[in-house]
């Protein structure tokens, strides 16, 4: 819209070419300019230049629309308004599901169960819409690598082994699963960008990102100068962008993102780039009371993207093998937890878990304190108060191709 | 009469033309006519009679404000500015904590900015003023309409549905425990349809179509004239990214700012700009970070 040119706003003709040499081409140009400027460029008198201002502002305004219209839309359609994620208490809270039209992020740890949820809702969304899906095809962008196909058709299988009873129509699931894997910032942009097509041409009904943190981490360090502004820059244009394409063809979009660890000091380090040891000492510092360095991990990329992502899923640890699955931000839900594990078939809620000794920390969902394992394993492990162990155990949690064991 | 020609609203060219024939104030433009006007520059009758009709209404104006009388002035004692403020209505939101704090309620005629951190509550509260702002008279609301502009896409009608049902129940309660006439009659009309039917929403991509959509406020207002309170949900998001030139930005959140409160005078409407703000971090009280919002800087505490 803002892109429009003058010409098609009916302005007329002399006047765009008038316009065209003081460097006015778009609507945005023009509505950008001052009542003083606007007169000394097109010559024409105040009163005239404010009509003019309507006539390019009628061009380019939001059509409205009344929130009972909204309503009406949505009773009729009731089922693309959400992508039902089979965990049913969650599907509870949040009204029917992933919303449509909006994006969510999924936060947590490392080997915590992001590209799991992302795997399960793949096939989810490849459902017929009888049974909940969305009946389309997927977008699965992949940086890290960690789409295992393998992994997809088992879930499938366990999930819904009356469905998927023969080979012939898993594979016919995993042909509507299409992948991409890109490995830059630059290249992740213009993917998204180019979405727009491919989603009318292949009927896309979910688009996935896993993951935007570990594309933007590796090359912004934030300690450098002018690198903050640039991947706020990046990760706002990439909002705004899939926030588009979400509510044009009103489908999900689903993110993952990573960890960061912030000092109550001000400084912020990466989380994934301290050594266990380090983590165990900073977590330390957090339940002690004297210290003056206590740090807490929270989700990373900072306060702009905590703005621009509408609903936030957080996933931690509890005790092993649970989890834990807090509804962090939501225009629609209460902040809520629930516990799950991770079987055969994806992810499988605990119902009846005893659910009401969350810490309410639902003050900043950007400063939402969130467990990593080894704040859990600390208390069974520093008895044998071996770092070594720990970092053992650190790195065998990061296997993709199934459940723990 | 003895007013110099520049200052007044003619189209620049013209104005460069009168210069240079000679003119100097309004009185030598009045008293030469449009034919005479017309060879002198060298512009055709009609646009010469354009120009002193615009001449024209421009003193007719200042005669007006020299005269101290009607509308277009703004001028009264502040014995009549408290009359009306006390005459005007609030926005109440039945948290009674809340309304005695604003003072009775969210005030018409001015500008409330509520900042905070993702996911406080700021869309909510959004949500819910534009139901409250629908409230009926005899419940203590002022009965109006509500303009919602979404800039980030959080608007969930669902969300909507609910708090409308609990504020609809809520005031069927006070009627029974009341039983008063009016309120009955009231309820009749305000049910969950007319509430959704009466907010009227519009989703800005960017900040073009932000700045088209206010400039269009206040013909809009005029065909709907019972609006009392305009939301702008996320001001600050569609600002905060892509902008080299900070001094465009600062110029155009003024002229923003301008045109709300003009909207805000003029109807009688309540304006919310949103924005979101990151406080300073370990601060839970609010109290300390008085920011004007037209020279905060951009404060980027990435982590």
């Amino acid at each position: 819209m803002a892109a429009k040119k003058l010409r098609r706003a009916r302005l007329s003709q002399e006047l765009c070419e008038r316009l065209s040499r003081h460097q006015i081409i778009t609507c945005q140009d023009f509505l950008c300019l001052s009542l003083l400027e606007l007169m000394k460029v097109t010559g024409q008198s105040y009163h005239d230049v404010q009509k003019l201002l309507c006539k390019v502002s009628r061009a380019c305004a939001p059509k409205m629309q009344t929130a009972y219209e909204m309503k009406l839309r949505k009773s009729v359609n009731p089922s693309s308004a959400f992508l039902s994620t089979t965990l049913h208490s969650l599907d509870k809270v949040l009204h029917g599901g992933v919303p449509c039209g909006s994006l969510t992020e999924i936060t947590s740890p490392p080997g915590c169960g992001k590209t799991q949820f992302c795997i399960m809702v793949s096939v989810l969304a490849t459902l017929p819409v009888s049974m909940g899906g969305l009946d389309g095809a997927v977008i699965y962008i992949d940086t890290e690598s960690a789409f295992s196909a393998e992994r997809l058709i088992e879930i499938a299988g366990n999930r819904f082994p009356t469905y998927f009873d023969s080979d012939e129509k898993l594979y016919c699931m995993t042909r509507s699963v299409h992948l991409y894997r890109e490995l830059t910032c630059d290249s992740v942009l213009k993917r998204i960008m180019s979405l727009e097509e491919e989603i009318i041409s292949k009927k896309v009904k979910l688009i996935i990102i896993d993951s935007v943190a570990s594309v933007v981490r590796k090359e912004f360090d934030t300690q450098l100068q002018g690198n903050l502004a640039e991947r706020s820059n990046f990760l706002a244009r990439g909002a705004s962008v899939l926030k588009y394409l979400a509510e044009e063809f009103s489908i999900p979009v689903i993110l993952t993102n990573q960890i960061t660890t912030s000092l109550s000091n001000g400084l912020v380090i990466q989380a994934d780039l301290v050594s266990p040891a380090d983590d165990l000492s900073l977590s330390e510092g957090a339940s002690g009371s004297g210290k003056r360095e206590s740090g807490c991990v929270t989700a990373a990329l900072g306060n702009t993207w905590s703005h621009s992502v509408n609903t936030r899923l957080i996933l931690q640890y509890h005790d092993l093998p649970t989890r834990q699955l807090l509804v962090a931000k939501s225009p629609v839900a209460p902040f809520s937890a629930f516990f799950y594990t991770i079987e055969k078939s994806g992810l499988v809620l605990q119902d009846g878990k005893d659910q009401t000794n969350l810490t309410l920390e639902g003050m900043n969902p950007a400063l939402q304190t969130i467990r990593v394992r080894n704040t859990a394993l600390k208390d069974t492990l520093l008895d044998a108060a071996l770092p070594s162990t720990t970092g053992l155990l650190y790195c065998w949690s990061e296997s993709r191709g199934g459940p723990r064991s | 009469m003895q007013r110099d020609l520049g200052s007044l609203p003619l189209a620049p060219a013209l104005r460069a033309r009168l210069v240079a024939a000679g003119f100097q104030t309004v009185q030598e433009l009045l008293e030469t006519g449009p034919c005479g006007l017309s060879k002198e520059i060298g512009i055709s009758k009609e646009e010469a009679l354009e120009a002193l009709q615009v001449v024209r209404q421009e003193c007719h104006g200042d005669a007006a404000r020299t005269a101290g009388g009607s509308g277009a002035t703004r001028k009264c004692t502040a014995l009549e500015l408290l009359e009306e403020e006390q005459a005007q209505g609030f926005i109440i939101t039945f948290c009674s904590a809340l309304d005695n704090i604003l003072g009775g309620g969210v005030q018409l005629t001015k500008i409330t900015e509520i900042c905070g951190a993702p996911g406080v509550g700021k869309t909510q509260l959004c949500m819910q003023l534009a139901v409250d702002v629908q409230i009926p008279e005899c419940f203590g609301g002022v009965a109006g309409e509500a303009v919602f502009i979404d800039t980030e896409g959080s608007f969930m009608v669902d969300r909507v549905v609910d708090i409308a049902t609990a504020c609809v129940q809520h005031c069927q309660l006070i009627a029974e425990a009341h039983q008063e006439e009016d309120n009955l009659k009231a309820l009749e009309t305000f049910s969950l349809e007319s509430i959704l039917s009466h907010i009227y929403y519009f989703r800005c991509r960017d900040y073009t179509e932000l700045l088209a959509q206010v400039y269009l406020l206040p013909d809009f207002l005029s065909e709907h004239s019972k609006v009392r309170l305009v939301v702008v949900d996320g001001i600050a998001f569609p600002f905060r990214h892509d902008f080299e030139d900070l001094s465009l930005r600062t110029r155009l959140l003024n002229g923003l700012a301008q045109q709300l409160i003009i909207v805000a005078n003029d109807h009688k409407s309540a304006s919310h700009g949103f924005r979101d703000v990151q406080p300073p971090a370990v601060t839970q009280n609010a109290e300390g970070t008085e920011m004007n919002p037209r020279k905060r800087p951009r404060r980027e505490e990435e982590k």
